[in-house]
């Protein structure tokens, strides 16, 4: 094109289909935008004007030890999840392709499965009485029931049960994208399966493992349910602390501000997650 | 032949209902470039992947001076190889790929970087050693691959149709530059293709496979001048075959008569022919000349088309029943005007090569 066609046109103008897109950004700043706002504004001025309700979050013992927890249980179920996942992942990326879409199908379909039903579900294997407990002590492997609900483990295992998928699907990508050729001329440089492992497989997937993890910490950081009926009352996770603050104590303000807060290390996250994988692709070259 | 450096027994590798390779046994001797050259299929990458370690043979054996690798795992077989797709680890530089070999050895430092330094000279990439394998070309990749599987100087290298990712130009320069590496370096190579210029110029043997079998090994010009079959003879370089009836053989020369009805005395007999067996006769194109000669037997043939080649020509004949033929004189050898007629084309019978029909 011609600088003098350039020229000619207007200094300025909308981009080509901004118009198309408006009702988009309409609904994007009316339900996602305004919302956020909104929860800012609460928690700077309930019950009054001020940053007290960031003060009590941070500076009390008891709201410090949530956060804790929650971090605490995020990360352990974080890295649960990818040490279970990446044998799977790896499974399904060298697996025939028609068997590995059954077994996509299976994971799926247990993503589709009532949250709540598999929750119970759990509930039932892992209680005293139940049917985990049952069996060891029949086979008499323990003599005393193995406190598996109403405590970390609990949460843990619910949570990576859930979590799973989240972190299979990239990771496969990830998997799927390295040649097998690569690990073969590994092996022939020398590489025993370890030192292949660790220097050759495990790097190349980290992009895959980073985006999962991820994707896994952040909604582990938020999660309700699963905390709820699986977890105990001393390790109590953010969510419930903020159901509690809103629904039986009605303290909008401090709510409002431990969600906030909430919102700020998710995103904090985000941006770092997006630097390291970032500038790992741009050094990585693929 | 001296003692056997390596040596393949009777090797036999089955999938299944399927056999890819029948019964193999070759023995390489130290210093050798032998080519697996055949068709896809024919069971010579199989032969080196036992070799590798990446497939168990079904039986057989593979020794490398007197000692089975069978049991020996891939990883400690200290074989370099280099592969037909592009194997380097996209997540390390060329310097640090040619390391990698000797980092899981746990060499010391001052030596990796020497012998990471030596590898990148070798095969003439020392200004890329801190690129990424994504910011080099094929042809350089495949370079870096040969730089990292010398870099242990394993007795063997085995190399799988590395350059067939390539274009003509980069295939050629980079034949050049593992000639030039295999001289410098004494290593034995072992290279699969399916490309016969290819062999022909890289090899000092050629071991022809067909159907899980070796059906010739030889120098490039044994292959070529002295096939022992008409798959070998089909396969390497271009050939004529022509009906034949056998009439006789004496000394290892046979006369024939061709469908035309003519009588060929002297030319090569490939195997004991019986009289009046059906047989054809193998003549290279150029084997073909214009003019007569005192010992040259001739045929008539229709001229259909001449096409000018550079040094050769190139022409399609007819012969009295019709069959088609190939045939490249020297360019010197016939005038342009000579076309399109019938006429008579002159091989030396010694030069001919008769093989069952």
């Amino acid at each position: 094109m011609s600088v003098e066609t350039r020229q000619s046109l207007p200094t300025f103008r909308m981009p080509a289909g901004f118009n198309g897109l408006l009702p988009a950004l309409v609904l994007i700043v009316l339900f996602f935008v305004v919302p956020v706002l909104a929860l800012l504004l609460r928690s700077v001025t309930e019950p009054e004007p001020g940053l007290q309700n960031y003060a009590t979050l941070l500076g009390d013992g008891t709201y410090a030890r949530v956060f804790f927890n929650t971090f605490l249980v995020a990360s352990v179920v974080t890295i649960v999840t990818v040490l279970v996942a990446f044998p799977v992942a790896w499974m399904l990326a060298i697996m025939p392709s028609a068997l590995a879409s059954i077994v996509f199908g299976i994971i799926i379909l247990s993503m589709w499965t009532n949250l709540l039903t598999r929750t119970y579900a759990w509930m039932v294997l892992l209680q005293r009485t139940g049917v985990i407990n049952r069996t060891l002590m029949a086979i008499g492997v323990i003599d005393q029931p193995l406190p598996l609900i109403n405590n970390l483990t609990g949460v843990t295992i619910g949570m990576v049960y859930i979590m799973l998928p989240f972190m299979i699907l990239p990771l496969v990508g990830t998997l799927r994208a390295i040649d097998p050729m690569t690990l073969r001329a590994a092996a022939l440089c020398g590489a025993s399966p370890f030192q292949a492992f660790h220097r050759i497989l495990l790097p190349l997937s980290l992009p895959g493992i980073a985006a999962g993890g991820l994707m896994v910490f952040v909604m582990s950081l938020g999660y309700f349910v699963t905390p709820a009926l699986l977890g105990g009352t001393s390790n109590m996770m953010l969510a419930e602390m903020i159901a509690q603050m809103i629904q039986s104590l009605l303290n909008w303000g401090l709510g409002s501000a431990a969600a906030f807060i909430l919102l700020v290390v998710t995103m904090a996250l985000y941006a770092l997650q997006l630097r390291l994988v970032g500038a790992r692709r741009m050094s990585g070259g693929a | 032949m001296t003692q056997p450096f390596l040596s393949i027994r009777n090797l036999r590798k089955a999938f299944g209902a399927i056999t890819a390779v029948h019964d193999v046994t070759l023995d390489i001797p130290k210093g050798e470039f032998l080519t697996f050259l055949g068709p896809s299929g024919s069971g010579k990458s199989t032969t080196l992947y036992a070799i590798a370690g990446f497939q168990d043979p079904s039986s057989g054996n593979v020794e490398l001076e007197g000692k089975s690798l069978l049991a020996v795992p891939s990883h400690k077989r200290n074989i370099g190889m280099v592969f037909q797709r592009y194997t380097l680890f996209p997540h390390l530089t060329v310097a640090e790929n040619v390391a990698f070999p000797l980092r899981v050895r746990r060499r010391p430092e001052a030596e990796v970087k020497k012998k990471v330094a030596d590898m990148l000279a070798l095969v003439r990439l020392e200004s890329f050693a801190q690129r990424l394998p994504g910011a080099l070309s094929g042809g350089q990749q495949q370079r870096v691959a040969l730089a990292r599987a010398l870099a242990y100087d394993p007795p063997i290298l085995l190399m799988d149709e590395p350059l067939s990712a390539l274009d003509k130009k980069l295939r050629e320069e980079i034949q050049g530059e593992i000639r030039r590496i295999h001289r410098e370096t004494g290593v034995t190579i072992l290279y699969v293709t399916h490309d016969q210029e290819e062999a022909l110029h890289l090899s000092d043997r050629i071991a022809l496979f067909k159907d899980g079998r070796i059906e010739q090994t030889g120098s490039g010009e044994d292959l070529y001048l002295r096939p022992a079959t008409d798959f070998v003879a089909g396969f390497i370089g271009n050939s004529n075959f022509l009906a034949a009836e056998h009439l006789d053989t004496k000394d290892g020369t046979a006369t024939i008569r061709l469908a035309d009805g003519s009588v060929v005395s002297g030319v090569r007999a490939n195997g004991a022919f019986g009289k009046g067996q059906k047989t054809r006769l193998m003549i290279r194109p150029e084997a073909f000349g214009m003019e007569r000669s005192p010992t040259s037997a001739e045929l008539n043939v229709d001229i259909v088309d001449v096409a000018f080649y550079g040094e050769r020509r190139r022409i399609v004949a007819q012969t009295a029943t019709g069959q088609e033929i190939d045939i490249r004189p020297t360019s010197t050898a016939m005038q342009s005007h000579d076309s399109t007629q019938c006429r008579q084309v002159y091989f030396d019978p010694a030069a001919a090569f008769l093989f069952p029909a």
